[in-house]
C-alpha cells in the first residue's frame, strides 16, 4: 500500500503550562519553585489523508484543532506518536518538507505591512527559490482566480481584512504546495467574502490537486469546502468520515415537525412514549425521537392526532455537533 | 550564491519599507545628529576640566567615540532590526507571526539575521567614520594597525551579534523580557574606555557583557597600541560567543515549538 | 475639579501598569544609564584631587541623587500624547466629565510609582557599593524639595506643550527628542552645570532645561551659593509660568482645530 500524503499515528501533544497564583508572594515563589500543570491538547489521535483530499478539522475552542494543524506543519513537536507529511517528519523542518506545505492563519499575517503585496511575494519567491517564469504563471492564475487586480500594488496596511486574506492565500500558494493548511481562514470576514474564499479554495483544490486541511468555527466553511470531516473534542478524535454520515452515526435521532389541526388540544397533546418536545410555537411542534422509532411513532401520531402537516428530518449538522460538544462524547 | 541573492532581495524590500514614510528620514537624521552632538560635546565638557582620563587623552577618547558610533551603526544596519523584528515589543514572538518564519525553507537563524535592514544606519556609519577620522587627524596610522583595527572591529560586531542573538533566544522562554533594550542600555557604557570603570564593573563588562571587546580594543588598535593578543583573544571570544548564542537560539526554537499554542 | 475621579483613574492605570512591570523596569533602567555613565566618568576624572570643588565621593552623591530626580521628573506620558491625538484616544478623554490633563497626570503618577519601585533599590545598592558623601543642612533640603516639585511641574508642562503640537504636525515627538538631548547637555546630566565651559554654562542658566533636573540637586551642594539658588528659583518659576500659559493656549487652539478637522 502506498504511503498516504499525511499519516498521523497515536499523536499526543502535552503542554507544560506554568501555574502561578496572583500576588507578589506567589510571584517570588514562582521564581524559585515554578509550578507546572500538564495540559493534554491532543490525545492519541490517528488518521490518514490522501493527496487531493479536502478535510475539515472540527471542534469547539480548545479542542486541539490548531495544535494538530501546527504539529502537521512542523511548528510544534509532537509529545508522542508518529507524524509524516509528504514522506517527511514535520518536526525536522527540512527544506524539502517546507517546500511541500503552505499555511494560512486567519489571525496572523505574513504580509510586510508598509509595502505592496507584490513586494512581499517577490521576497517569498526568492525564499522558496521559485523560477521567475513559474512564479509569473502561478501569480497570474491566482490573481485571476481571486480577482486581485490592483490590490497587488497598494501597501498592505491599506488593504481591508478580506483583501488581505486573499493576499495571504496567494502568499501561501506561490510555491505550489502539495498540502495547504488553513487555520480559521475566514475569521472576521463578511458573508460574501467568506463565500468567495470558499469557492476559491474548492476551485484551487480541483485545479491543483493539493490536499486541504481546514479548521474553522464556521460550519458553512466546512460544508462548502470539505468532503470529509474529523471531529475533535477535548483532544480526542470523535468522528472521522463523510460529512453526510455524521448525523446518522452521531445523532441517533430524527426530528418530527408537526402542525396540529384546529380544535386539537394544543397545550397538552396526547403524545406516544419516547417522544421529546424540543420546540413549541402555537400549533406547531418539533419532536425528537430515536432514529429507529421514527417510523412507528410517525404512524402512531397520524393515527391519534388531527394533523395538518408532518415532516421527518435529520437534525442540522450544527445541532448535532453542538450536542456532541455539550455532552462531550458520542451518545 | 543563493544566500547573497536572498540578502540582496531583503535589502531592496527593506529599503522600500523604509521609504514608505519620507518624514522618518528627517526624524532619523535629527536623532543621529543629536546622538553625535551630545556624545562629542559631553566628551568636550569632561576634557575642559581634565587633560587625560585614566591615561586616555582627548583624541584617543574621541577615537573610541568614533568606534562606538561605528559599531552602533553596524548593529543598527541589520543585527538590531532583525532581532527587534523577532523579539521586540509586540513583534513576532509575541504575536505568533514567528510561525511564518519557521515555515520558510531557509535556515531560520540566517533568515532572522539578514531579513530586516535599516539603511539609514549608513548615515550613522558615515558620521562615526567622520568622528574617527577627525580624532585621528595628524597622526600616522600604519597598515598593520589598520589591519588589526579591522579585525578588532569584526570581532566587536560579531560579539554584538552574539549577545543580541542570545537575548533574542531568551525571549522564547519569556516573551515579555525586553532584553535587547537592556543590552542597548548597557552598551552606552562602551562610549568610554573600559579602564575608567571600577574593578567590579570592568570585570562584568569584560566577561559578562563584553563591551570592552566591542569598542575599547578596536580603539586601542587604531591608536597604535600593540594589542595583537587582545585582538586575537577578542576574535576567539566573539567566535565562541557566536557558537554559544547559535546553540541557545536553536534551543529557543525547540522551546517555541514545544510551548506555543 | 473632579479629584476622586482622578484618583480612581490613577489607581486603575497603576494596576494595569504593574502587569507589565518587567517592561517598565527595563525602560527605567535605560533612563538611568546616561547619568550613571556620567557618574562613573566624573568619578574617574576627579581622582583623588576632585574637580571644581567636588570630591570623588561628592560626584557620586550628586549623580545618585540626580538619577532619582531624573526619574521623578521624567514625563514619559508626553511621548504617547501624539498617538492619543492621532488614533482617536482623545475622543474617549473628551467624553469624560473631567479635564483631559487628568488622564496624562494619571499615567504620570502611576508610572512614577512603578519606576521608583525599580530605581530606588538600585540607587540604594549603588550607594552601598560606591560610598557617596554629602552633608546637607535642613534649610537646603527644604529648598531642594521645593525646587524638585517645581522641576517636576516644569518638565511635565514643558513636554506637554511640545506634545500638544501633535494637533498640527504628525511627528511632534521629534521635539521631545530634542528636549531630551538638551536636558542631557544643559541639565547637569553630562556634567554638573557649574562645571560647564563658558558659553554652555550661560545657556544652561538662561534656558529652562537646567531647572528640570539638575538645579534641585545643585541646591544640596555647598558650592552653589545663596544668590545662585535664589536666582535659580526665580528662573524656575518664570519658565514654569511660561510653560503653563503655552499649554493653556495650545490646548484651546488645538481643540478648536481638532473639532474642525476631526480626529
Amino acid at each position: 500500500m502506498p504511503e498516504s500524503l499525511i499519516q498521523v499515528e497515536h499523536l499526543s501533544k502535552v503542554y507544560r503550562v506554568p501555574e502561578r497564583e496572583p500576588g507578589f508572594k506567589a510571584a517570588v515563589k514562582s521564581l524559585f519553585q515554578p509550578q507546572y500543570r500538564q495540559v493534554a491538547a491532543v490525545q492519541d489521535v490517528t488518521f490518514q489523508i490522501a493527496a487531493g483530499e479536502r478535510v475539515g478539522l472540527l471542534g469547539p475552542n480548545g479542542a486541539g484543532k490548531t495544535t494538530t494543524l501546527k504539529v502537521l506543519a512542523g511548528l510544534l513537536y509532537p509529545t508522542r506518536g508518529q507524524v509524516r507529511v509528504a514522506g517527511q517528519a514535520p518536526a525536522q523542518r527540512s527544506s524539502a518538507f517546507l517546500r511541500q506545505i503552505g499555511m494560512v492563519q486567519g489571525n496572523k499575517s505574513q504580509m510586510i505591512w508598509d509595502i505592496p503585496p507584490l513586494d512581499s511575494f517577490q521576497v517569498l519567491r526568492e525564499i522558496y527559490g521559485v523560477p521567475t517564469a513559474a512564479f509569473r504563471k502561478t501569480l497570474d492564475e491566482l490573481v485571476a482566480l481571486l480577482d486581485l487586480g490592483d490590490l497587488l500594488t497598494r501597501p498592505a496596511r491599506n488593504l481591508s481584512l478580506g483583501e488581505r486574506m486573499k493576499c495571504e492565500l496567494v502568499a501561501s500558494l506561490l510555491h505550489r504546495p502539495q498540502v495547504l493548511f488553513l487555520d480559521e481562514p475566514t475569521l472576521g470576514l463578511d458573508i460574501s467574502m467568506q463565500q468567495r474564499l470558499r469557492k476559491f479554495i474548492s476551485d484551487y483544490n480541483r485545479q491543483s490537486g493539493a490536499a486541504i486541511l481546514l479548521t474553522s468555527h464556521y460550519m458553512a466553511d466546512v460544508t462548502a469546502i470539505c468532503d470529509r470531516i474529523i471531529l475533535i473534542h477535548n483532544g480526542r478524535k470523535l468522528y472521522d468520515g463523510a460529512l453526510g454520515e455524521l448525523s446518522e452515526r452521531l445523532a441517533p435521532f430524527k426530528l418530527i415537525r408537526l402542525a396540529l389541526a384546529n380544535g386539537t388540544n394544543h397545550e397538552a397533546p396526547d403524545l406516544p412514549e419516547g417522544v421529546k418536545v424540543i420546540e413549541k410555537e402555537g400549533s406547531n411542534l418539533t419532536l425528537r425521537v430515536a432514529r429507529q422509532d421514527a417510523p412507528g411513532i410517525t404512524s402512531a401520531l397520524l393515527a391519534s392526532l388531527a394533523i395538518n402537516d408532518l415532516t421527518v428530518e435529520d437534525p442540522p449538522v450544527e445541532a448535532v455537533i453542538d450536542r456532541i460538544y455539550q455532552e462531550g462524547s458520542v451518545a | 550564491m543563493k544566500w547573497l541573492r536572498l540578502i540582496r532581495t531583503f535589502i531592496v524590500v527593506s529599503a522600500r519599507q523604509e521609504t514608505a514614510y519620507p518624514i522618518n528620514f528627517w526624524i532619523s537624521l535629527l536623532h543621529a545628529l543629536l546622538n553625535l552632538g551630545t556624545g562629542v560635546i559631553g566628551l568636550g565638557v569632561i576634557f575642559s576640566q581634565v587633560d587625560t582620563l585614566q591615561g586616555w587623552a582627548f583624541a584617543d577618547t574621541l577615537a573610541l567615540m568614533g568606534v562606538f558610533l561605528i559599531v552602533s551603526a553596524l548593529r543598527g544596519l541589520f543585527i538590531g532590526p532583525g532581532m527587534e523584528t523577532v523579539a521586540g515589543l509586540g513583534q513576532e514572538v509575541m504575536t505568533g507571526a514567528f510561525d511564518f518564519v519557521l515555515l520558510r525553507p531557509v535556515h531560520t537563524q540566517f533568515l532572522i539575521t539578514f531579513r530586516t535592514w535599516r539603511l539609514f544606519s549608513l548615515v550613522d556609519l558615515t558620521l562615526g567614520v567622520g568622528v574617527l577620522v577627525w580624532a585621528m587627524q595628524g597622526s600616522q596610522i600604519e597598515a598593520a594597525a589598520l589591519l588589526l583595527f579591522a579585525v578588532a572591529l569584526l570581532a566587536a560586531v560579531l560579539a554584538v551579534y552574539a549577545v543580541l542573538l542570545a537575548m533574542t533566544a531568551l525571549t522564547f522562554w519569556s516573551p515579555g523580557l525586553m532584553l535587547g533594550w537592556v543590552f542597548d542600555a548597557i552598551f552606552q557604557l562602551a562610549r568610554y574606555p573600559v579602564s575608567i570603570y571600577p574593578p567590579w564593573l570592568r570585570f562584568l563588562l569584560t566577561w559578562c557583557v563584553p563591551v570592552g571587546v566591542m569598542t575599547t580594543i578596536p580603539a586601542q588598535a587604531i591608536t597604535g597600541e600593540n594589542v595583537l593578543w587582545p585582538v586575537m583573544g577578542a576574535l576567539g571570544a566573539a567566535l565562541a560567543l557566536t557558537v554559544g548564542a547559535s546553540w541557545l537560539f536553536s534551543r529557543g526554537l525547540r522551546r517555541y515549538s514545544s510551548a506555543s499554542s | 475639579m473632579n479629584l476622586r475621579g482622578g484618583i480612581a483613574l490613577i489607581k486603575g492605570t497603576w494596576a494595569s501598569w504593574m502587569q507589565y512591570r518587567a517592561f517598565f523596569f527595563v525602560l527605567a533602567f535605560g533612563w538611568m544609564v546616561p547619568p550613571l555613565v556620567s557618574m562613573l566618568v566624573w568619578s574617574a576624572a576627579a581622582g583623588a584631587d576632585g574637580i571644581g570643588g567636588l570630591s570623588q565621593a561628592e560626584f557620586t552623591a550628586y549623580y545618585l541623587i540626580l538619577i532619582l530626580v531624573n526619574q521623578i521628573t521624567y514625563a514619559q506620558s508626553n511621548w504617547t500624547m501624539g498617538d492619543v491625538i492621532r488614533e482617536g484616544g482623545l475622543n474617549t478623554w473628551l467624553l469624560r466629565p473631567m479635564p483631559s490633563i487628568f488622564n496624562v497626570l494619571a499615567s504620570e503618577c502611576a508610572g512614577k510609582v512603578v519606576y521608583m519601585a525599580f530605581v530606588t533599590p538600585v540607587a540604594v545598592l549603588l550607594a552601598l557599593v560606591l560610598r557617596p558623601e554629602i552633608t546637607v543642612s535642613p534649610d537646603r533640603l527644604a529648598l531642594a524639595l521645593m525646587s524638585l516639585c517645581l522641576a517636576w511641574a516644569l518638565r511635565f508642562l514643558w513636554g506637554y506643550w511640545l506634545a500638544l503640537l501633535a494637533f498640527w504636525t504628525p511627528r511632534a515627538d521629534a521635539l521631545l527628542a530634542l528636549q531630551d538631548a538638551l536636558v542631557f547637555l544643559l541639565s547637569g546630566v553630562a556634567a554638573p552645570v557649574l562645571l560647564l565651559p563658558g558659553g554652555l554654562q550661560t545657556a544652561a542658566r538662561l534656558l529652562p532645561f537646567r531647572y528640570m533636573v539638575g538645579f534641585p540637586v545643585e541646591i544640596l551642594f555647598q558650592n552653589a551659593g545663596v544668590g545662585e539658588i535664589l536666582s535659580g528659583l526665580l528662573f524656575q518659576v518664570f519658565w514654569l509660568a511660561a510653560a503653563a500659559v503655552l499649554c493653556r493656549v495650545l490646548w484651546k487652539a488645538g481643540l478648536r482645530r481638532y473639532a474642525a478637522v476631526g480626529g
